[in-house]
């Protein structure tokens, strides 16, 4: 073994430091260009009343968030998204429980089980819309098994009308996010000591309360992972809807970063537009942080 | 060693994206690069848009086209976002002028050439001026029957709107669906709202919309309120499907021409899909008014507009009139979308097209003397909605489908026009 000398660990530590500055630097970089630069702009643009078919924009103060607050279109779509968030995260995150629970081995079989759960993960919203579709249609997959089987005599209009679309859309979106889910509490299942388990077993300690008592809440720390990011992702969430019902019948099923689309594109409000995802960015960090301070919380608590 | 290379691949990318980004707009030589922005559906194929490319290029030499496709059928929206990323078109096929003229981004036509070539020059004119040549019409709506299925009921095509509920009524009883809808697309769900006001309110004010424009009428005075009604008695006698807010646009028209129901409101590109084997079974009549006149929502449409941007507008418009004028698109277009052909001097035989009766008796409405009106929410000319509007008009249909607030839901469509044109 050869001994280094301080002044050459020091260089190779200065040169170390140096390659990981510009690895640091080109993410700086990267987040610069494709966060921080189009949310300052996005931002600024909200305080105008910038048209995308008008060559100027004049500054309009706080007249777009006056207008946002009177807004019922805005109101409806927030309140469609945050049932639509609320909704899926509990069903993503109860049944992403169950499936880590079922997949918990090491066994060839599990694993492929395992990489079935996660595929709608890794496919596109809007290929997963197309399919979704054509099983949801009126003329659709289920409801011909549904009245083959003689469990309705009428084809039902999941996404016809406004409340079984919002129902149908859950649970395509829950079906997404499943995998992500499974994945995160699977790992989470993974890092509890078998011991644990093992000396409640020899307590007399039965498998429910084995799960409520001891691999519940060693799980905490993923369902803080899991809970938050399946929140933020229905929040902002826009191509499964516009290719399952465009936002329809009717609006009912708008979420909020559809009406921002719809609002730049068709109605050419940019500047509203810009307004109108502000309050969306604003009310999705407020939850995030509070979902996150809630259940951190209780993980130290434990 | 290694950050040399990485220094020198990261230059030659930037140079590379740099000359990837850069469009001069001319590729040498004297040849202008122009890009084109097209839809598809599955009459306008991709072949269709490359072969009426070439043919039109070697009309109007000196022009390269870079055909762009527009990812649905919405080209505005489409046209809009390029405009947002600074990448408006030098072409844009089938757009609605009203959306970009405000902002100077289109080139009018001139008037001299429009005048010689089309039969109704003035048809898509916006404050006097062409954007976009009249190359073809649609009537938007008729109503596509069944003619085994009104047989089977024993009924006839209706002539006013009394004998529409009472063969709607024959139909229901003989356990046929009597009206299609396909509800989930919003444009097909507004069809027979656009039927209803074209035919009730325009037809006895043709300058309604632009009466509206001025302020003198709105959607919740007495009349629109009283012809819209007849679209819940339509909804509230279960003459659609319960489920046709779930029916997309395509499987509509699958239904209709396998003899789910029996009528079919749909714009005259319908008859691009009706099968040719079993082409004789269907028939067509107008959207049918109270007292039984003819009321015909017509919509003339067009070929490319130019953009007022172009490096090339002299390019640009040469290639635009050369396609415009070509039989060889029409031909396409007649057979393949429903289009009536608007070309000076021509009848459907210079075209060398095989159409089918119904296409024949749809057309005739178009050829007849009768009362047209503009279509509302598809008219291209100073009767198109303000932008955005059309959306409104859309939900609102879909909305109707299932409240009986008449007034509510044109309530909220006067509000929307006057937030947008305020």
């Amino acid at each position: 073994m050869t001994r280094t000398s301080r002044a050459g660990r020091k260089n190779r530590a200065g040169g170390e430091n140096r390659g990981l500055f510009g690895f640091a630097a080109v993410a700086f970089g990267l987040y610069g260009c494709f966060l921080v630069l189009p949310l300052l702009l996005s931002l600024r643009s909200s305080f105008t009343n910038e048209n995308p078919l008008r060559a100027t924009s004049s500054f309009v103060g706080l007249d777009n968030y006056r207008e946002a607050v009177g807004d019922e279109q805005l109101r409806a779509s927030l309140v469609f998204t945050l049932i639509l968030a609320v909704g899926v995260t509990v069903a993503a995150n109860v049944v992403g429980v169950l499936f880590a629970m079922m997949l918990n081995r090491t066994t060839l079989s599990y694993r492929v089980m395992r990489t079935v759960a996660f595929l709608p993960q890794v496919l596109s919203g809007v290929i997963v819309g197309f399919v979704w579709q054509t099983i949801l249609t009126r003329d659709g997959l289920l409801n011909s098994v549904l009245q083959r089987v003689g469990l309705t005599d009428e084809p039902v209009a999941w996404l016809g009308s406004p409340n079984l679309a919002l129902v149908s859309i859950g649970v395509v979106v829950a079906w997404i996010l499943t995998g992500f889910t499974t994945v995160v509490y699977l790992a989470a299942l993974q890092n509890i000591p078998l011991e644990l388990n093992d000396m409640a077993a020899l307590d007399g300690v039965n498998r429910r309360q084995r799960f409520t008592r001891v691999t519940w809440p060693m799980l905490a720390p993923g369902t803080t992972i899991s809970v938050t990011i399946s929140l933020i992702t229905v929040l902002k969430l826009y191509d499964v809807i516009a290719v399952l019902t465009g936002g329809g019948p009717a609006d009912s099923t708008q979420s909020t970063a559809l009406y921002i689309v719809q609002l730049a594109f068709t109605s050419d409000r940019f500047g509203y537009a810009s307004s109108v995802a502000m309050v969306l960015l604003g009310l999705s960090a407020v939850i995030a942080l509070s979902v996150t301070n809630v259940l951190r919380r209780r993980e130290v608590n434990l | 060693m290694i950050r040399k290379p990485l220094l020198a691949a990261c230059l030659a990318s930037a140079l590379a994206l740099t000359t990837a980004c850069s469009d001069s707009g001319s590729s040498g030589g004297g040849e202008s690069t122009l890009t084109y922005l097209t839809f598809e559906t599955p009459a306008l194929t991709s072949t269709f848009w490359n072969d009426s490319i070439a043919s039109a290029q070697q009309q109007a030499p000196g022009v390269k086209i870079n055909r762009i496709t527009s990812p649905n059928t919405d080209r505005d929206a489409y046209a809009k976002q390029l405009q947002a990323a600074g990448q408006f078109p030098d072409l844009l096929q089938s757009i609605t002028p009203a959306n970009f003229v405000g902002a100077g981004l289109l080139q009018p036509y001139d008037q001299t050439w429009v005048n010689a070539n089309f039969l109704l020059p003035e048809g898509n004119a916006l404050k006097g001026k062409v954007y976009i040549p009249p190359t073809n019409s649609q009537v938007i709506p008729q109503v596509f029957y069944n003619r085994e299925l009104f047989a089977k009921a024993n009924v006839a095509p209706p002539k006013n709107w009394a004998e529409f509920l009472t063969v709607c009524d024959k139909l229901k009883a003989a356990g046929i669906n009597p009206i299609e809808l396909g509800g989930a697309d919003p444009f097909a769900a507004g069809m027979p709202l656009v039927g209803i006001i074209s035919a009730d309110v325009l037809g006895k004010n043709p300058n309604w919309l632009r009466d509206r424009y001025a302020g003198k009428v709105r959607f919740t005075d007495d009349n629109v309120v009283t012809a819209v009604e007849k679209y819940r008695t339509l909804v509230g006698n279960g003459y659609f499907d319960k489920g046709a807010l779930g029916v997309k646009y395509a499987d509509s028209i699958t239904r209709f021409t396998g003899g789910k129901s029996a009528m079919y409101p749909m714009g005259s590109w319908f008859l691009g899909a009706v099968p040719k084997e079993t082409a004789d079974n269907f028939g067509v009549f107008p959207w049918p008014t109270d007292d039984g006149s003819l009321v015909i929502p017509f919509t003339v449409g067009g070929s490319m507009a130019i953009s007022a941007k172009s490096a090339d507008i002299p390019g640009a418009t040469r290639f635009a009139q050369a396609w415009s004028l070509d039989p060889k698109n029409l031909k396409a277009l007649i057979e393949g979308d429903g289009a009536f052909p608007m070309l000076k001097d021509k009848t459907l035989d210079d075209y060398g097209v095989t159409v089918t009766q119904v296409f024949k008796d749809s057309y005739q409405y178009v050829t007849d003397q009768n009362t047209k009106v503009s279509s509302i929410s598809w008219a291209t000319n100073d009767d198109a909605l303000p932008p955005g509007v059309n959306n409104d008009f859309y939900a609102a249909s879909q909305a109707l489908f299932t409240s009986s607030d008449v007034r509510g839901e044109l309530g909220k469509l006067d509000k929307a026009w006057d937030t947008v044109t305020r």
